[in-house]
């Protein structure tokens, strides 16, 4: 079985006990009461999609640095994979938010912070569509470090400011019972995410190396005989 | 910090969940489909 099937299946495993312990085994909290079940997949989404940007940013800088193909392929996975996981974390805390809140949307810093992040790196992606295929690594790598700006942005941005999102927990202040299905989502999340931006960078290079090998000689001897 | 608890809310909690599941699952499959294609057209081209 090849790494990216049994990542992908473990983290499958994983995110299958972690939801059904988030749902029926962790007990409700004592104010949000079930509704605080969203964290268990509202906050490995979000730790994955920083996590993924971090990753990102890393192969951007290996990309300018090295200038090989190859880390422009993970590139594209990393964004494209947290891009996915960072509209995802927006919808789950819009709905937590309008059943604590009692509105679905509202301009506070964490939360115009991550839409901003979820802009920023889809702009990445729609960069990459728009450049040349000999500026699109140097474009992505660029681009990509200057989005990456906001991440810290958003991790630090509830104890730099007031916000009406709460600040991030500890193990130490959390009941055990809620900190494992927690760990198990982010971990399982964590693995299929590792293993789809490996899926990603694959397709990536693929298209690459069919874009850069010569026309195959059926296709030169139609044009030349339409000519 | 106020008093009282968030009565009910199950029904954000399913719909939390099975937006996360729709998302991962098609995600999952657009990633299959795209792979697939890629694959198809490397032996076309070949």
């Amino acid at each position: 079985m090849n790494v990216r099937r049994s990542l992908a299946i473990a983290g499958l495993l994983l995110l299958v006990v972690g939801t059904y312990m988030g749902l029926f085994v962790a007990p409700p909290e004592r104010h949000m009461g079930e509704v605080q079940r969203i964290m268990y997949v509202h906050v490995p989404s979000a730790w994955n999609a920083m996590l993924l940007y971090t990753f990102a940013f890393g192969f951007a800088i290996a990309s300018l640095w090295s200038g090989k193909p190859e880390w422009d392929d993970r590139l594209v996975g990393a964004v494209e994979v947290a891009v996915v996981l960072n509209a995802l974390l927006l919808v789950q805390g819009s709905i937590w938010g309008r059943a604590t809140w009692g509105v679905w949307w509202d301009w506070d810093v964490r939360l115009t912070t991550s839409l901003v992040m979820l802009l920023l790196f889809a702009g990445v992606l729609t960069l990459r569509r728009m450049a040349s295929a000999e500026r699109r690594a140097q474009w992505s790598a660029v681009a990509t470090i200057v989005a990456f700006v906001d991440v810290p942005l958003v991790y630090y941005c509830v104890r730099w400011w007031r916000s009406l999102h709460q600040i991030q927990s500890s193990p130490e202040t959390v009941d055990p019972a809620m900190v494992i299905p927690l760990r198990l989502n982010a971990i399982g999340i964590l693995l299929l995410g590792v293993a789809w931006l490996m899926a990603r960078a694959a397709i990536e290079k693929a298209r690459r190396r069919r874009d850069e090998a010569p026309l195959p000689s059926r296709v030169i001897v139609k044009e030349t005989a339409h000519a | 910090m106020p008093e009282g608890v968030i009565v009910g809310g199950w029904s954000y909690v399913i719909a939390a969940y099975s937006i996360t599941a729709i998302v991962l699952v098609a995600y999952a499959w657009s990633i299959h489909r795209r792979g697939r294609d890629e694959r198809g057209k490397r032996g076309r081209h070949e």
